[in-house]
């Protein structure tokens, strides 16, 4: 049969986003593919260069709408680097606690995504109500719902309000409640379980030499967290584990992200339980020292890294972003060669695609 | 800035307890294969804090010092290329991840004004395509033999590589 080009995007139910998948189809089987972005560029790291030090944790919130957090957090642990301020303790705690709320509503909405990818609304519903309680919680917080520009440098911006940690002990054990419902209503889903196990396989040894990091590098079967194995902020005080799974393939990347929840909960109430009393903010400095900073995070999506240079002014000289699904998105053909055309729905779903950090 | 926190207890120290399979040893090791290996085109590295390193290449070795950092040091992933414009030259910054080791290493190199081109290394580390091709994109630098050397992130008829500090929009 004839092969062909079909362009899946820039608008098309799958992308969530504007990014373009062509792929090369002979008959239904894909026999090449190719990722085209930068619909979204916004063109963050030179407008970083024009912006003074706090005046880029809001563009940094930015970055990923799902996990701002994350991203915010990432940026301020890279400036405290370069200028050498250490956190209060209280303040790390907090961070740690938000990030894992963070982790957990990004890891829902992915999950919310992915079930209406795959034709489960029940399961899109589901997941996006209940993500509502910890977007609630952070917004109780930060007063935003979805870009909080919470973490400083140096710090967090304010303390914790009132009751704040009785909620969210609430709220986690919750959550524990629905992902047991979620695990029954997935794994009991013939179809949902038809189109995940076996598809998308990506070897241990492909996931490695493509950078794939995060989530689908642990479901490729590296035991690999940044929070475990380069640990920053508190999280050696944290007793929790690295979930991974060895079968490589969607499934795989489904359980790895819903064993991340459940260690996430129990990684909020010890942050609550263990959380000092004191500073929550100290005071950084306005320009930065000639030099570099790096800051690496285990993003929800996988290993976020900011370099920055400074050149003794209140601006970076350069802002350097790696956004993990950017280089997981390259390993896209390997993954979906092979594959008929109706599997690439689940395969690119499964990797959790972020436009707004793939294109900066 | 060391004001803040509690008594005794500051969050940096926590840090330093990665653990590491190998231990400090490891870190060492890196370092004086490199600089025995290529006594002349890399520089004395330094351990720039517990899991971090720092060491500097010229660019004409850097291919081989990938192949060694790959095959014979542990260093599996390519976290990060990053291409900066100071005044007097470029430089192409690659953070290099090891599992095993649990080592993060900060190879530097640089390229002159005029000629900004080093070698590709997508054939070590196949997730350094994507990056290189963004840092020729938005920074101008030439990643030579990269099977796909492309504009990735602005249209491919662009004219300008916005992140150098000479571009005026």
């Amino acid at each position: 049969m004839a092969e062909m080009w079909i362009n899946m995007g820039p608008q098309h139910p799958m992308t969530h986003g504007l990014w373009n998948l062509r792929v090369k189809v002979d008959g239904e089987t894909i026999v090449d593919a190719e990722p085209e972005v930068g619909y979204l560029h916004r063109g963050i790291e030179k407008l970083c260069e024009g912006r003074t030090y706090p005046q880029i944790i809001p563009i940094a919130d930015r970055l990923c709408y799902g996990s701002s957090m994350t991203w915010s957090h990432a940026y301020c642990l890279t400036v405290e680097d370069l200028m050498g301020v250490e956190v209060p303790e209280r303040a790390e705690y907090i961070r740690v606690m938000t990030i894992e709320m963070q982790r957990i509503a990004s890891h829902l909405m992915w999950l919310a995504a992915y079930a209406g990818d795959l034709g489960l609304s029940v399961g899109f519903t589901y997941t996006m109500r209940d993500r509502e309680v910890f977007v609630d919680l952070l917004q109780g917080l930060t007063g935003s719902r979805l870009t909080y520009n919470y973490p400083r440098i140096g710090g967090v911006a304010h303390d914790l309000p009132p009751d704040f940690g009785r909620d969210a002990i609430r709220a986690t054990r919750y959550m524990e409640k629905r992902l047991k419902e979620y695990e029954d209503l997935f794994e009991g889903s013939k179809i949902f379980m038809m189109r995940n196990v076996d598809v998308g396989v990506l070897s241990k040894e492909d996931a490695i030499n493509l950078g794939v990091t995060g989530p689908s590098l642990r479901a490729s079967g590296v035991d690999y967290d940044l929070r475990k194995d380069m640990p920053y902020s508190v999280y050696p005080e944290m007793d929790f584990r690295v979930a991974t799974h060895s079968d490589c393939d969607c499934y795989a990347r489904y359980r790895v992200r819903m064993d991340e929840m459940w260690e996430s909960c129990r990684i909020i109430r010890q942050a609550i339980e263990k959380m000092p009393k004191g500073r929550w903010r100290v005071v950084a400095p306005r320009n930065a020292p000639v030099g570099t900073g790096v800051g690496r995070v285990e993003d929800p999506r996988g290993e976020a890294v900011m370099y920055v240079v400074g050149d003794g002014t209140d601006r970076p000289y350069r802002l350097k972003i790696r956004s993990p699904i950017f280089v997981t998105v390259s390993a896209a053909p390997k993954i979906l060669v092979g594959y008929k055309l109706a599997d690439v729905v689940a395969i690119m779903g499964g990797l959790d695609m972020c436009i707004g950090e793939n294109d900066r | 800035m060391s004001e803040g926190g509690n008594a005794g207890r500051v969050t940096g120290a926590s840090i330093e307890r990665a653990p590491s399979k190998v231990g400090d040893d490891s870190e060492f090791r890196v370092l004086r294969t490199l600089a025995e290996r290529f006594p002349r085109t890399v520089s004395e590295g330094t351990q720039v804090r517990p899991g971090l390193l720092r060491a500097t290449v010229e660019r004409s070795d850097l291919f081989g010092v990938c192949r060694v950092l790959r095959d014979e040091l542990g260093f599996e992933h390519l976290s990060m290329i990053s291409a900066v414009d100071y005044e007097d030259r470029f430089e192409v910054v690659y953070h290099i991840t090891s599992y095993q080791h649990r080592l993060f290493l900060e190879l530097i190199t640089a390229t002159p004004k005029d000629d900004p081109s080093v070698d590709s290394i997508s054939s070590v580390w196949g997730g350094a395509n994507w990056q290189e091709r963004e840092a020729y994109d938005l920074m101008g630098v030439v990643f030579r033999s990269d099977p796909k050397l492309e504009r990735i992130l602005l249209p491919k008829d662009v004219l300008y590589h916005p992140l150098r500090k000479d571009f005026r929009g």
